[in-house]
């Protein structure tokens, strides 16, 4: 009886040991947000579906090596920011300093991002700097520049210049009957409108197209000249509307050969049906990254016939095809933002291995800088459609993409420009 | 882009037609506060929450895509019924604000549920059959048959409408609650019953509209809420609060007058405009284009 008390006594002060610090964790625990209500919400629905998918996937395969040589299971939470600047950052406060996360993977809109990357510290060892010194793995926000921000902030999102510049320099080549451009977007959305005005209109007059009514003001093809030019010369509608008329009248009188359309699923299907309906269809169109989606095929896959976009992500590997299945059976769906979820976890995993964690709360400042300096140094990770280079500087990824076009209600692979 | 005659007559009859679901939204704000001279803010929310009924009830049970804007609109007449008790009936009579914020609080409920409910995506939406893709071309003009449809059913809703009101049991009845309450009471009108039966009337009417607004672009997303309800609200305003015929013409006029202003001054500047008329009808004619005599100090 009196070994049994003893015994327990010991297996008590072991556990308090534990407890108490200089021991290994049995779970690593990282935090995620990101958009899960309001109208965006589907974007956070697909990242927590694959962040669950990939931890699951982790955990079944034994867990995550730990700095001594023993395995702990991957955790998460997720936070919902809501696509609100405000909430974004009160949760990247509240996980930095109420939670032992150890990294935090999020959030959803660029708008977001830029505020709450404002608030972590922005060049590390900084001590009159008391931002947030917590790293940040971005799978969404895809406005362009955003992880320079700060030091302890990095992003595993598409590179938008790269991708339409490629685009248009492959369409130049291959369409050479394509001469002139008109467009719109989304004015009330930071990504849309962002990317269009600064992105990719100026990637098309990079590459020699020109805009149909002459050339816009101040705009030389560098990205971002004249984007205000850009805008107020296109034909422009908000998140909200349901009446594209006056819009897509104003495509079909430019008569241009090429029409980019930058906006979400909701408006592009409205505005495409519109177009459709007038019998306004151009020779070609080119469309925003996200609109790459499920929900366009859903909702106009008749309108959206021939639409090219370029995407970070599609079906085109078996990785990829996997990730796109267990997306689906966790109630979501992958797409180019969602499957960085995927990688990301992937990449923590990794870094956490390479730089010795011991998952011991009473260090998790230490280690969370451990991790930033893991991140910071990885030179490519490995992605679900091929290599990513790491842009070490920046913060940003350099990501492998496709040129899909819309064919028959699905997503087609139209070019690899790695080929 | 140059900006020609057509082009501005164009966009005139383009945003005429659409106007139609502004009209019939109008037209649902104006009923209830002509029989309870109180604004139920949430009744856009409910005309679209009754489409997204009629559209999930449909996807449930493999239904033929018609029926949605069949059920659509039973379901807003019932959830109607639920912002009446929630927010009209259980608050009382003399506490017109608290019927206001309720109400309010009634709409962002609803427009949260639906968000969670379809994790705020938008879904496909049924359109109007051939209507749907029919365009009429008229020399250099166009007519969207969607949307002749909608302004067709607006109309005769007025003419519905003003029937039931003037000239059936329950129009006398109507009017008698809104004119005099507690007369009304002592001549054995059930007034909440009455009441009642204007918000399912409200409501059946909404939630068409509601169905026709997510069928003139194929979708339904929770965005649609807040614009549709600002934009129902002020033609229900400039129309005159308690006019039908107001609700309608103010509602065809603000769909004019925001395509006219996003034809000429562009997406970010439309919406200054409508309000900008709102403005107007407020200090210059207060009691609207047909509504009863507000007096000034």
């Amino acid at each position: 009886m009196i070994s049994k008390i003893k015994s327990l006594k010991l297996a008590a002060l072991a556990f308090a040991t534990v407890i108490a610090g200089g021991a290994v964790a049995d779970t690593i625990k990282i935090a995620g947000w990101g958009a899960k209500s309001g109208p965006l919400r589907s974007f956070g629905v697909n990242s927590e579906a694959i962040i669950k998918a990939a931890i699951d996937r982790v955990n079944e395969n034994g867990g995550v090596k730990l700095a001594d040589g023993s395995m702990a299971k991957m955790s998460y939470d997720y936070y919902d920011s809501a696509c609100n600047a405000e909430q974004g950052i009160a949760i990247a406060r509240k996980v930095a300093s109420e939670t032992n996360a150890l990294i935090g993977i999020g959030p959803t809109c660029s708008g977001v991002a830029a505020a709450s990357f404002g608030v972590f510290q922005k060049k590390v060892g900084d001590s009159s700097d008391t931002g947030l010194q917590m790293p940040l793995l971005t799978d969404t926000a895809v406005r362009n520049g955003l992880a320079k921000i700060s030091q302890w902030t990095f992003r595993n999102t598409p590179n938008e210049p790269d991708m339409y510049d490629k685009l248009f320099a492959w369409i130049a080549k291959t369409n050479p009957e394509i001469k002139t451009i008109y467009g719109g977007t989304e004015t009330n959305q930071g990504h849309s409108a962002g990317t269009y005005s600064k992105v990719i209109v100026q990637a098309a007059v990079r590459h020699g197209f020109e805009w149909v009514n002459g050339p816009i003001d101040e705009v030389s093809g560098k990205i971002g000249s004249g984007f205000k030019n850009v805008l107020s010369s296109s034909s422009n509608w908000l998140m909200e509307d349901t009446n594209f008329s006056v819009q897509a009248r104003a495509f079909k009188k430019s008569g241009a050969d090429l029409f980019i359309v930058s906006s979400h699923p909701f408006t592009t299907c409205g505005f495409l049906k519109e177009l459709s309906r007038m019998k306004g269809m151009p020779k070609m169109m080119v469309g925003l990254t996200s609109s790459s989606s499920a929900e366009v095929m859903k909702g106009c896959p008749k309108q959206a016939e021939g639409m090219i976009i370029p995407t970070s992500f599609a079906p085109i590997t078996a990785a990829a095809k996997e990730v796109a299945a267990l997306a689906a059976a966790n109630g979501g769906s992958a797409d180019l933002h969602s499957a960085a979820a995927w990688e990301n976890v992937m990449i923590i995993k990794d870094v956490i291995e390479a730089v010795g964690i011991t998952g011991d709360p009473s260090k998790v400042k230490e280690e969370r800088a451990k991790m930033r300096d893991g991140l910071e140094a990885l030179e490519t990770t490995e992605g679900l459609i091929g290599k990513v280079t790491r842009v070490q500087d920046e913060g940003e990824a350099l990501k492998p993409f496709v040129f899909v076009h819309a064919k028959n209600g699905n997503w087609e692979v139209l070019h690899d420009p790695r080929k | 882009m140059s900006v020609g005659f057509i082009d501005i007559l164009q966009s005139l009859i383009d945003g005429i037609l659409f106007g139609s679901i502004y009209a019939l939204i109008g037209l649902g704000f104006t009923l209830i506060f002509g029989a309870m001279e109180k604004l139920n803010m949430a009744y856009a929310a409910s005309s679209i929450g009754g489409a997204y009924v009629g559209l999930g009830l449909a996807t449930l049970f493999s239904l033929p895509l018609f029926l949605v804007f069949l059920i659509g609109p039973v379901a807003a007449g019932l959830i109607s019924i639920l912002v009446y008790l929630v927010s009209f009936r259980l608050i009382p009579s003399t506490n017109h604000l608290g019927s206001l914020m309720a109400s309010i609080g009634a709409l962002f409920f609803i427009d949260e549920v639906i968000i969670h409910e379809t994790q705020g995506s938008p879904l496909t939406f049924p359109e109007l059959g051939i209507f749907a893709e029919a365009y009429f071309m008229f020399g250099d003009l166009g007519f969207r048959g969607d949307l002749i449809f909608i302004m067709i059913f607006g109309l005769i809703s007025m003419g519905v409408i003003i029937y039931l009101l003037y000239y059936t049991r329950l129009g006398l009845a109507t009017r008698a609650v809104s004119q005099q309450n507690v007369a009304a009471r002592l001549c054995g009108i059930p007034i909440h019953t009455i009441n009642i039966s204007t918000f399912v009337l409200a409501g059946i009417l909404g939630g068409f509209a509601g169905c026709m607004a997510a069928a003139s672009v194929g979708v339904i997303s929770p965005l649609l809420t807040i614009p549709i309800t600002i934009k129902g609200l002020i033609a229900a305003v400039i129309g005159g609060l308690g006019s039908i015929r107001g609700a309608i013409i103010a509602g065809l006029m603000i769909g004019g007058v925001e395509n006219f202003f996003l034809l000429v001054r562009g997406v970010n500047e439309r919406d200054i405009y409508v309000f900008l008329l709102l403005f107007v009808f407020l200090v210059l004619r207060p009691n609207g284009l047909f509504g009863n005599e507000i007096n000034r100090d």
